[in-house]
């Protein structure tokens, strides 16, 4: 086992490795930018290495100067987390080449994966269902509207290199094509460095499954089930759980048949997800391979009891996967939700400013993941999610009113956050029947406002509780000679004393 | 009011809408004024921000932060912001018409509309990216380009106008 290793990300993700690290006795390296220097991931790790300026380009995201500090401080590993440098081929190659161990798949495998069009095509030849569209390499604007029309509408246009929805755009008609295909090569372009699409034919009433796999070096390959991450927004996922809804042992046999043989089929090691697109009459296709942790791990591990990060760090070591296909099992349900600081009555824009107060929820099968804590700055240079929550109960049902309970507990003030939003999500008799596609937030939730109703009386007292608490003597006059024409001058007992 | 008691009048903003209160205070008991309505409550500071507040029979907890411009308030599972303002010498916010400010700071990827072109509404005007994620400008109704005021790479900030439109008659 690795006596050092680096972690390469930042946030909630950085600290959870680093602690799984801690506890197999392995010393950790946190990575850090100038905006970072007092974040909890270089809190808790053992050393740390200021990258400097906090443009993702020059920190997180930098490969020379990662490599060039893990061969300083004797790193043996490098773990990438997920997002940054997680998906990077040229990274795992540079580890590689430095002698360093990529915690992951080998170089050409994430290559593979990531090219969204080659991926499709191998997965196919080992008899995984796809979804029928246009994977060709002429980018011309004529050839995609021309394959564009082909498929027919609705369609979806998507970045090659892609994931988390960037570079994504969905066509409902003709006239709407050319802007699309335009705006999604420019977004893939500056998050991905390549503007390169794929059209493909638009599933009706999707539900988006994915399989959790594990693979060693010793051609062992098992599933630890599947999770349902259809709640999304922005094509991004925001709600997650095991088992899904609609899963059928029969379903789950044959999609985890399938995962199986995709991973097969391309030598993948590692911890990786398999993703599927279901349709409404439980058809399911391949959709992408995400070569890396994701961030919604922890479902699989509270309803499996199998530590995820730990097997990934045992793989890369070299160790046999000594878990069978037979032992897994899973017991109960999981959720996580994922805190964003965010605004969900005004699309879902992030959010920036210092977290004034941070008090998480605590209780019996409630997991905080979180990268931040009171003071912490939230700022414009990374992804906004601050935090995951998750629990655990018997059953869905439970599972859900738990989630409800936690989230009305979860205290993150100083910027708007994407909590009351979950709440009412959860609390959805669609969402609690089960039946959710990943257009839910569109359908249900497309004009939410956080606060309709305005502000509870209770609230205005507490306010002024607060302020009569915190106001200084001088700042009474000034407010009172500030409105000499106020009804409140007038009212006898409230006058002041003069 | 010799005994030192503190009257403060406040207004809250939120969402648009304006809260006036007035609040006395003699000790830990404190008399509020809203809407035509007096509440008497007792309350204390349990810790920094921790607010236990007695109304009648019932115990209002709520948490209470103070930003820059902001109070965040966290109260039975909700949390609502809200900004203290003064009102005197000042107009109440003004609606903003349509959506023509930005949303986001940014950098502008594209503007796609030229001063004195004909639009239809929900025709995109300008094309902002922030962490990413590209936010569009719509033109809110038919009209004409009066001005842009952003062109490709320019820095935007939250809340800048992004072009002017001239409402088209019917």
């Amino acid at each position: 086992m690795f006596k050092k290793v680096l972690i390469a990300n930042r946030g909630e993700i950085a600290v959870r490795i680093i602690k799984a690290c801690q506890e197999m006795g392995i010393r950790t390296v946190a990575v850090y930018s100038e905006v970072d220097k007092h974040a909890p991931h270089v809190q808790i790790a053992d050393e740390s290495i200021n990258l400097g300026d906090p443009t993702p380009s020059e920190s997180y995201l930098n490969i020379a100067k990662i490599i060039e500090n893990a061969n300083k401080v004797h790193a043996e590993a490098i773990h990438p987390g997920y997002g940054f440098l997680a998906e990077n081929p040229d990274f795992a190659k540079a580890c590689l080449d430095s002698g360093i161990t990529f915690i992951g798949p080998t170089p050409e495998v994430i290559r593979l994966m990531g090219d969204k069009i080659e991926a499709k095509k191998t997965i196919a030849h080992a008899h995984v269902p796809v979804i029928p569209g246009y994977n060709g390499i002429q980018q011309d604007l004529p050839t995609l509207i021309k394959e564009g029309k082909k498929i027919g509408f609705p369609l979806l246009v998507k970045a090659t290199a892609g994931g988390g929805g960037k570079g994504m755009r969905i066509v409902h008609k003709e006239s709407e094509l050319e802007q699309s295909i335009e705006s999604a090569k420019r977004e893939a372009k500056s998050a991905f460095g390549n503007d390169s699409v794929f059209l493909e034919q638009y599933i009706d009433k999707p539900r988006h499954i994915e399989f959790q796999i594990l693979a060693d070096h010793h051609g062992t390959v098992i599933h630890l089930y599947e999770r349902e991450c259809s709640i999304q927004r922005r094509h991004q996922k925001i709600i997650e759980e095991t088992p899904s809804p609609v899963m059928t042992p029969d379903l789950r046999e044959k999609m985890g048949k399938a995962a199986i043989a995709a991973a097969t089929a391309v030598g993948y090691t590692n911890a990786g997800t398999i993703e599927f697109m279901i349709d409404g009459n439980q058809k399911f296709y391949f959709m992408e391979m995400n070569t890396r942790l994701q961030v919604e791990h922890p479902i699989t591990e509270a309803t499996t009891g199998i530590d995820l990060v730990k097997w990934q760090l045992r793989i890369a070591s070299g160790q046999e996967l000594t878990l069978k296909q037979k032992d897994i099992t899973q017991r109960g349900h999981a959720l996580e939700c994922r805190i964003y600081a965010e605004d969900p009555s005004n699309g879902f824009l992030p959010s920036i400013g210092t977290l004034e107060k941070v008090d998480l929820p605590n209780g019996p099968n409630i997991r905080n993941d979180t990268g931040v804590e009171t003071n912490f700055h939230v700022s414009p240079y990374y992804d906004p999610m601050l935090a995951k929550l998750t629990v655990n109960a018997e059953n869905r049902e439970e599972s859900i009113n738990k989630m409800i309970w936690a989230l009305s507990h979860y205290v993150v003030l100083g910027v708007t956050t994407n909590i009351s939003f979950l709440k009412k999500v959860l609390d959805h008799p669609e969402f609690r029947k089960g039946n959710i596609t990943t257009h839910f937030i569109n359908d249900y939730f497309h004009d939410w406002l956080i606060t309709k109703e305005g502000l509870p009386l209770d609230a205005l007292i507490a306010l002024a509780v607060y302020d009569s608490l915190h106001t200084q003597r001088q700042e009474i006059v000034r407010y009172k000679e500030a409105d000499p024409h106020s009804p409140w001058q007038h009212v006898g007992r409230w006058r002041m004393g003069v | 009011m010799a005994d030192g008691g503190l009257t403060v009048f406040i207004n809250y903003e939120h969402n648009t809408h304006v809260y006036n209160i007035t609040v006395e205070r003699r000790d830990n008991q404190f008399f509020i004024t809203y809407d035509n309505n007096e509440y008497t409550v007792v309350a204390s500071e349990l810790k920094p921000g921790h607010l236990s507040i007695q109304l009648g029979d019932r115990i209002i907890k709520s948490i209470i932060t103070q930003g820059e411009e902001d109070k965040f308030v966290f109260i039975d599972g909700s949390i609502f912001k809200v900004k203290r303002i003064e009102l005197t010498g000042r107009k109440k916010t003004e609606k903003r018409e349509g959506d023509l400010h930005s949303p986001i700071s940014g950098t502008v990827v594209s503007c796609k509309v030229k001063e004195g072109s004909l639009i239809k509404k929900d025709d995109v005007i300008l094309i902002i990216e922030a962490m990413k994620m590209e936010y569009l400008i719509r033109a809110p109704y038919d009209g004409i380009v009066k001005k842009t005021y952003f062109k490709e790479k320019d820095q935007i900030e939250i809340g800048q106008l992004t072009a002017e439109i001239q409402k088209q008659e019917e």
